[in-house]
């Protein structure tokens, strides 16, 4: 998926006042892109289609766990930096998260808000970052079949 | 339990401290959203007052300035809704945080809802409760013990659903007494547990979940206390139902 001009966040959380106050705190501080959804499935499916920078996600949610959403966000969009923020100190879950999705980081609630916008900018920057690898691999990897098309032709024509 | 000797009442006393601890954990779930929305929302109104002091002596970007309003006000709303929230929960732990009590004529729904009300949070959304209430009359009775009793129930059938599941509470009037049946979809008793399921200290929970002592007092209040009856039916794999009979007309001359 390409890198986004505008950086996309994505929060899931199945307490809309949570999807509130983070976005009202982002909207202030930053120009982010915030897509909001109490419905995690819902989320997996925006997944599909669309490229987002960050998945934030509640752990404990009806349907579908953060975890089950992070790992479908890993499969859908890898580059995506998934981060779990939860009410439960449950260290199971935390592990789990970790180990099965590759979480960027595991937050609590409550949380800071000076706090959570670092970790979403430098988590953002990581997404992009990586994005701009994978172009760039591949722009070498089209100039790298170019040389060898050369290479052919100018063998073909010399030899 | 008028005429049970004082350890029994300590006994009671520890095991209404434990099962209310119990709750705690849902407790504090419950009240962890909203607090950290509160807390979050208040960090943001004081950055939003930083930047309008600025916009405002420069007198300039009024559109950025209605915008930053425009933001705080979608958090007021938020903010009313989030100590609403934390007012619910006071108010429904309130009852359960009174020991004792005297008889009076009670509503036998007004405890289950109290019951129902602080156990849904350990529910979350994996259980669904299903109320089926009948037209049943007020008896006399000892509310605070009573109400004790539903907790329990209903924390254990909770507890015996993994998973997703259903919590069902009937209730109707059956000649001279009042029937409760709490009902769940869940594990079930194995029946090599069900001769000791009311005996004092056990217990198929883990370490630190269980008392051992929830069934045993609940037959205590229950049939002691009131001169009703506790039974219960199961099959293993199919859920468990247990059945509260409360008389309607108890001897209240009789303590």
């Amino acid at each position: 998926m390409q890198t986004n001009a505008q950086p996309v966040v994505m929060i899931v959380d199945d307490e809309e006042m949570v999807i509130t106050s983070i976005s009202a705190y982002l909207r202030l501080e930053t120009e982010y892109q915030i897509d909001g959804f109490t419905d995690p499935q819902e989320a997996a499916r925006r997944l599909e289609t669309n490229p987002v920078d960050v998945v934030v996600t509640d752990f404990l949610m009806p349907k579908m766990n953060g975890v089950q959403l992070l790992a479908r966000s890993k499969q859908l969009q890898p580059e995506a930096a998934r981060i779990l923020l939860t009410g439960h100190a449950d260290k199971q879950n935390a592990i789990l998260a970790i180990n099965e999705v590759g979480v960027y980081q595991y937050l609590e609630k409550p949380w800071d808000n000076a706090q959570l916008l670092l970790v979403i900018q430098s988590a953002i920057e990581r997404t992009q970052l990586f994005r701009q690898l994978r172009e760039k691999i591949s722009e070498l990897d089209a100039a790298h079949g170019n040389l060898k098309d050369i290479q052919t032709r100018l063998l073909r024509a010399f030899l | 339990m008028a005429s049970a000797p004082a350890n029994e009442s300590v006994v009671a006393e520890v095991h209404r401290m434990a099962s209310v601890g119990r709750m705690l954990a849902a407790v504090v779930h419950e009240l962890n959203t909203p607090i950290a929305s509160l807390l979050s929302n208040s960090q943001t109104a004081l950055r939003s007052i930083e930047l309008l002091k600025d916009l405002v002596a420069g007198g300039r970007d009024p559109a950025r300035a209605m915008a930053v309003l425009d933001n705080l006000a979608s958090l007021a709303a938020v903010d009313e809704l989030a100590c609403e929230r934390v007012a619910a929960v006071v108010r429904s732990l309130r009852p359960f945080s009174r020991a004792g009590g005297v008889r009076c004529q009670t509503r036998i729904h007004d405890l289950l809802d109290d019951a129902l009300k602080l156990v849904e949070w350990t529910y979350r959304r994996r259980i669904a409760v299903q109320r089926d209430f009948g037209e049943i009359p007020e008896i006399e009775c000892l509310p605070e013990a009573l109400r004790q009793v539903f907790l329990n129930l209903l924390v254990n059938a909770g507890q015996a659903i993994e998973g997703e599941g259903v919590v069902t509470v009937r209730t109707r009037a059956e000649g001279d007494c009042i029937h409760i049946a709490i009902s769940d979809t869940g594990k079930g008793i194995r029946p090599e547990d069900r001769p000791r399921i009311f005996s004092r200290g056990f217990t198929t929970k883990p370490a630190g979940e269980g008392t051992g002592l929830g069934l045993a007092l609940a037959r205590d209040i229950v049939t002691g206390a009131h001169g009703g009856s506790i039974d219960f039916e199961s099959q293993p794999g199919a859920g468990a139902t247990f059945h509260v009979r409360l008389p309607i007309a108890y001897n209240r001359h009789a303590d």
